[in-house]
């Protein structure tokens, strides 16, 4: 089914970018500088909506035919494709958008024919859901749980493993003690930072062979 | 089976001389018309892929790479330089982000010689006895004195390490080295099992042409890309070299101290971080002990495949061997890993210490690793970035390849078990880093009528 795999949803939007000759810089132009500059990490504005897998904004400015003979064509205005995976449904994720990333939608879809601004939450939820067409791929590293529970099985695997390397071999009781420690310790531990911290981070940021 | 031109492929783009000695000149080319007549004065000299006759092997042989710059320096037609792939032209020093070669492995822990990219020419020779080596190195130290082409910046040396009185393959860990090397299509020998890719019916045979050598087509039956005119490409390679620096006394250490609490003992971990015991026996074939007889047939020393073992029971999953060649590890058929192969080069420098004698880091100590491939960027690149440095492919989330994975005392290593006390599951934490990177670069390996085009200034891409 189109836009759900399991309990995770696909958005794809595309907003069309205003055109504006008498400006200096266009608008496409303005909006690839912001986005060329947005944090990727745990300062994205994507980790603050919590139940955001994957997000990607790409400013689309025209398709090429590749190809003998050449073809000359053209899509009818630039347009913002946003896609993103995420848990729940539409209206909430949207919602969530306009409530805690107000700055951020502000800077990025003034830009865009027909914007109706962020205060009105449901005039933005529903200019969002006019620019929507269907997405049939999804984010594969997914496995049908949700990004919190991924966070917290990746934080239990990580500490466990740890423990496991401190504890192996040694006396059975103090072994069951200290892993009665542990799993107090796990269900009182805050969960990880979406975007993953500093000491936990991938190896390379910048990896072109994903 | 493919039809190589032996005669103008350069002997080391085709095979491993196993040679006990080798000297890698590393040179600066100076004016281009001196250094031009360098490399055409040394052309008679260059060692082809040419089967020696018995009797017939030489003393020495000599091989000849150049970096980008070194192009540069001979003044290639800029067309033809720009028309390299970007990895070399960047070469290794701009790609550490990538490789991860960050931190101790960073360019400024690096030999002098690589400081200021002054590195141009990388001029091996190999020999058989200390004497050969010496007259060899000799007359090419002669040519440049005479050409004023070239200037000698370092002189590594290598040497294969002795044991009873006879050189070995085994490196400063005590493991025998060496083994597997991916035949291709057109190479001398013949298809040995579990050195080239598998096929849907469980065989081994050989792997295109183009995955090793410019100029023929490669697994996607494409031709590797390469530089323009055609002719410079063909029949020669990409070289990565690496010097690994060996922190010795931190690994045997760390075995020392792990292998106490490991239920296999010390000797077995051992070969769970390679992949093999450390006399060359693949634990996949012999999960319990060395076998000699295995180590000994070259029918069976590489010829295993890891479907029966999924979980790494007797090799475990992020096993040095297992990630840098994971077979069919991933599936397919190994259909994934047939485009990430490289050859590999490369002899120990330093001397060797014994096991239970002092043993001091600090000493120049480790080995000379050269990769060899047509695609820097998809063959060399890929596997450092993603099955060394990143365990995702092999599942393994963040841990490193154990033994040259860049860890700085945090690296983390599973060794998957069984029930069996003798194989029960371990992991080894806090681990430092055993090999450290001492500098390095990307390499073009010439044929021989590229060398005498560049030698003779007659590079055109037009």
């Amino acid at each position: 089914m189109s836009n759900q795999s399991g309990q995770v949803y696909g958005l794809t939007i595309l907003s069309p970018i205003i055109e504006d000759d008498g400006l200096d810089i266009c608008h496409s132009m303005e909006l690839r500088w912001y986005l060329g500059h947005l944090a990727r990490d745990h300062e994205s504005p994507f980790a603050r909506i919590s139940s955001t897998y994957l997000a990607r904004l790409v400013v689309l400015d025209d398709v090429v035919y590749v190809g003998a003979p050449a073809c000359e064509e053209h899509l009818k205005s630039r347009y913002l494709v946003f896609e993103t995976n995420f848990d729940g449904d539409l209206d909430t994720y949207l919602t969530r958008m306009a409530r805690e990333t107000p700055e951020f939608v502000e800077m990025v879809w003034k830009h865009c024919i027909g914007y109706p601004g962020v205060t009105d939450t449901g005039a933005f939820v529903g200019y969002m859901k006019k620019c929507q067409i269907a997405t049939t791929f999804f984010f594969a590293d997914v496995n049908n749980r949700t990004v919190q529970q991924t966070l917290k099985a990746l934080q239990t695997q990580s500490a466990l493993a740890h423990f496991i390397e401190k504890y192996q071999g040694r006396p059975p009781a103090e072994i069951q003690s200290e892993f009665g420690a542990l799993l107090r310790s796990m269900s009182d531990a805050p969960l990880p930072v979406a975007g993953g911290d500093e000491a936990e981070r991938m190896p390379q940021e910048n990896r072109p062979h994903e | 089976m493919s039809e190589i031109d032996v005669s103008d492929i350069q002997g080391f783009s085709l095979k491993g001389y196993n040679f006990p000695r080798a000297r890698y000149l590393l040179l600066e080319l100076l004016e281009s018309g001196p250094a031009r007549d360098f490399v055409m004065r040394l052309l008679p000299d260059i060692t082809t892929g040419e089967r020696w006759e018995i009797d017939k092997k030489p003393m020495s042989t000599v091989n000849l790479a150049f970096t980008h710059r070194g192009l540069a320096r001979l003044q290639l037609p800029v067309p033809s330089l720009l028309s390299f792939p970007v990895e070399f032209q960047q070469g290794m020093k701009a790609r550490g982000d990538i490789l991860y070669d960050t931190g101790k492995n960073g360019p400024e822990h690096w030999d002098e010689v690589w400081k200021d990219d002054r590195v141009h020419a990388w001029l091996a020779v190999n020999a058989r006895t200390v004497e050969a080596l010496e007259e060899r190195c000799a007359a090419i130290e002669r040519l440049m004195t005479e050409t004023g082409g070239a200037r000698l910046l370092q002189a590594q040396n290598a040497c294969a390490i002795n044991l009873d009185g006879q050189p070995s393959t085994k490196e400063h860990f005590g493991y025998t080295d060496g083994f597997g090397n991916p035949d291709f299509k057109g190479a001398e020998r013949e298809c040995v099992p579990g050195q080239g890719k598998l096929t849907a019916d469980g065989r081994w045979e050989a792997l295109a042409t183009g995955e090793f050598l410019l100029g023929y087509a490669d697994e996607a039956g494409e031709l590797p890309v390469g530089p323009i005119p055609h002719l410079l490409g063909r029949n020669g390679t990409f070289m990565v070299y690496r010097k690994l620096h060996q922190n010795v006394g931190v690994f045997r250490n760390y075995l020392d101290e792990k292998g106490k609490l490991y239920g296999g003992g010390k000797e077995k971990l051992a070969a769970k971080f390679v992949g093999r015991w450390r006399d060359g026996t693949p634990i996949e074939l012999s999960p319990d002990e060395p076998n000699a007889d295995i180590v000994a047939d070259k029918n069976r020393n590489t010829n295993f495949t890891y479907g029966g073992d999924p979980a790494g029971v007797r090799c475990p999953i992020g096993a040095h061997v297992r990630r840098v060649h994971p077979r069919d590890a991933f599936g397919f058929n190994g259909g994934l890993t047939n485009r990430r192969r490289i050859m590999r080069r490369g002899l120990p420098y330093g001397e060797y210490v014994p096991e239970g004698q002092p043993v001091r880091d600090e000493d120049e100590r480790g080995i000379i690793f050269m990769a060899l491939n047509a695609s820097i960027f998809r063959q060399f690149e890929f596997v450092q970035q993603q099955w060394i440095e990143y365990g995702n492919d092999s599942h393994q989330g963040n841990d490193k390849e154990p033994l040259v994975g860049n860890h700085t005392g945090t690296g983390k290593f599973m060794v998957q078990g069984s029930t069996d006390p003798k194989n029960p599951p371990f992991i080894c934490g806090g681990m430092p880093s055993f090999v450290e990177l001492r500098g390095g670069d990307y390499f073009f390996i010439p044929s021989l009528t590229a060398l005498a085009m560049i030698a003779t200034g007659t590079v055109d891409p037009r």
